[in-house]
């Protein structure tokens, strides 16, 4: 049985965090009218979604993209007056392959077109696959088993004759999850990419889920939840311990420290998670903890990635016919995209480095942030060697969300233990972006796992009264 | 504006080319439909059938229901039935569009890459 502990705030629902995910489904349950209370571990609101100002600039050192048919984004930036710009296309891309550049135009590196060819036949391949399986329910797909014992590189192996081209799709894929086909569960993959429309929808640009931005940074739709709420989101207040007891119906009480004030205890008749499955796992829980959903958990690690922003008084490469576009097979930098604000008065690129190049990149230190300016140079000529500022911003080091951009499913985890992700365990409730059934590992998805948990507490409420 | 002979001319070079690459005919097997082509600047327009992994010739205006409609100028359609114009670039800008079924477009699109990669 729980142990008592002294309680200095009760309510009907906590939710334990404060980015998309939780703000949207404690917004829901605000306007709903229920007491709601939001713990929020940094000093900040947005998770993942984070703007900073650097040199005058707002820049997203996470989440920054909205692309069609994220429909609740786009109704949420709508309501709270904040603009979008289309992501700068106009020109060429730049492709780094072997250590020799080529530029090209349109969505994929043409410089070797059978390989591009086989590249694009693979992704058709793949997207069709994806569109059988059920995004509710992935584990129910025919013959999930076999697929969830099977690693994209290993379907790979199977689809790709040409080095290049499994090179192609290997750089797309480390942008899209921060992790190398090696890691991923065929399983996971395809339900990924049905619930984003296809990967050849999530390395769009136009027409795509690199589409456009936000004036102002993604930060902003955060506070403005954040805002509505009010003064029951407490930011800097991590929680630390959840109790409930499951054989009774007597709520859940969780610890979290207070700044400056130790700590404080929060009780609830509801609680949602609206957190990465790993770090759910890293609480304390007790008397137990959610069994089928922490060992679902630690099948399911966060992405490796960093975001690099680098800026420049002007975005030459414009004017040199690129459009701030790069594709690389060797780090650190797999891809770039133009990144300068709406008026183009300054320049920026930024660009991921992930997967593997990421992994390498943490233990190169100096040596990496240097090897990143090299490349930039060898892209976009040597003025982008030296940028007046070099933004580094390593996910993995971020205690609260452990790499990024979202968590990935390895081999065996969904078809064993998919359906711990969503349900219920007693009095808590599961949110966050890798919850979603659309978009899932987006902002959008973010949203959208935050209105299912609100719509699920509501009727748990509603059941009870 | 291109003339009905000379995207006729154009097309026919791209299906020939298309009904012999071993990969575009594994890509539309068992992937039978009717295919729609919109002239933006006007002019009716035409139809291809997709049947048993061969493209059909070109029909002119809009017959039977179609499965997809792409719409773009006469022009574009022209440059990239001769194999001079990536499609994927004409799709980023909207100049070319798609229509359809999710699994449809993304076959459309995917095909028209590959007529334009592997010519
Ligand atoms: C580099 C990068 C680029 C991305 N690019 C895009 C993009 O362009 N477009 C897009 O749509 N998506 C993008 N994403 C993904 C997007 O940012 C996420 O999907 C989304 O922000 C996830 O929201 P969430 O609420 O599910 O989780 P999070 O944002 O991780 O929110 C969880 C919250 O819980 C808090 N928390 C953690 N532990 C505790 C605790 N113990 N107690 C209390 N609070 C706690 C955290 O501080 C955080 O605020 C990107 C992500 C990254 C990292």
């Amino acid at each position: 049985m729980a142990a008592a502990v002294p309680i200095d705030r009760e309510c009907e629902v906590v939710v334990l965090g404060g980015g998309f995910s939780g703000l949207s489904a404690a917004r829901a349950l605000a306007r709903r009218g229920v007491d709601v209370v939001v713990l929020e571990a940094r000093d900040r609101v947005g998770g993942r979604s984070w703007t900073e100002s650097v040199g005058g600039l707002r820049l997203d050192r996470g989440g920054q993209w909205i692309g069609p048919t994220q429909t609740r984004l786009q109704s949420l930036a709508d309501e709270l007056g904040v603009a979008t710009f289309p992501t700068h296309t106009a020109g060429e891309a730049v492709e780094l392959r072997d250590g020799v550049r080529h530029t090209y135009a349109g969505l994929i590196p043409t410089f070797d077109a059978p390989a591009a060819a086989d590249a694009v036949e693979a992704i058709l391949d793949l997207d069709l696959a994806a569109l059988e399986v059920p995004t509710h329910a992935p584990w129910e797909a025919a013959d999930a088993g076999r697929l969830d014992g099977t690693t994209l590189a290993g379907w790979m192996d199977d689809h790709l004759g040409s080095p290049v081209a499994r090179d192609l799709l290997s750089v797309a894929v480390r942008g899209v999850f921060g992790a190398e086909p090696e890691e991923l569960s065929l399983l996971f993959t395809l339900f990924y990419l049905h619930a984003g429309g296809g990967l050849s929808n999530l390395v769009r640009t136009t027409g795509g889920a690199q589409e456009r931005r936000f004036v102002g940074g993604s930060q902003q739709l955060a506070n403005g939840m954040a805002d509505e709420i009010g003064d029951r989101v407490v930011l800097g207040s991590p929680v630390e311990v959840v109790r409930f007891d499951s054989d009774r119906d007597c709520g859940v009480t969780v610890t979290a420290r207070r700044p400056g004030d130790g700590s404080w205890s929060v009780r609830a008749e509801r609680a949602v998670l609206a957190v990465p499955p790993v770090i759910a796992s890293r609480l304390d829980w007790v008397p137990h903890r959610p069994a089928l959903r922490d060992q679902l958990a630690m099948r399911m690690p966060m992405g490796t990635v960093t975001k690099v922003h680098a800026l420049y008084d002007r975005p030459f490469w414009r004017h040199d016919g690129l459009n701030g576009q790069l594709v690389a097979d060797a780090g650190p930098l797999s891809s770039t995209f133009d990144d300068s604000p709406v008026d183009g008065g300054r320049g920026v690129l930024v660009g991921f480095v992930a997967g593997r190049d990421c992994r390498r990149f943490e233990r190169d230190g100096l040596a990496g942030v240097k090897a990143v300016l090299e490349q930039l140079g060898r892209a976009f000529g040597p003025r982008a060697a030296e940028p007046l500022e070099l933004g580094v911003q390593r996910w993995s080091e971020e205690a609260y969300t452990g790499g990024g951009p979202v968590a990935l499913a390895v081999p065996g985890a969904l078809s064993t233990l998919g359906p711990a992700l969503r349900e219920p365990v007693g009095p808590v409730h599961w949110a966050g972006t890798e919850t979603a059934t659309e978009w899932c590992g987006y902002l959008e998805g973010a949203l959208q796992s935050g209105e299912r948990a609100a719509a699920e507490v509501l009727d748990a409420l509603g059941a009870r009264s | 504006m291109a003339t009905a002979e000379e995207l006729a001319e154009a097309f026919a070079d791209w299906r020939e080319r298309s009904n012999g690459n071993p990969r575009l005919k594994k890509m539309v097997r068992g992937w039978d439909r009717v295919i729609h082509f919109v002239l933006a600047d006007g002019g009716e327009g035409f139809t291809m059938e997709v049947r048993d992994g061969q493209l059909s010739e070109l029909v002119p205006g809009q017959v039977g229901t179609p499965d997809v409609v792409v719409t773009g100028s006469s022009e574009d359609f022209c440059d990239m039935f001769w194999g001079d114009l990536n499609p994927s670039e004409k799709y980023m800008s909207g100049e070319i569009t798609l229509a359809g079924s999710q699994a449809d477009v993304m076959r459309i699109d995917a095909i028209s890459m590959v007529a334009f990669l592997d010519r």
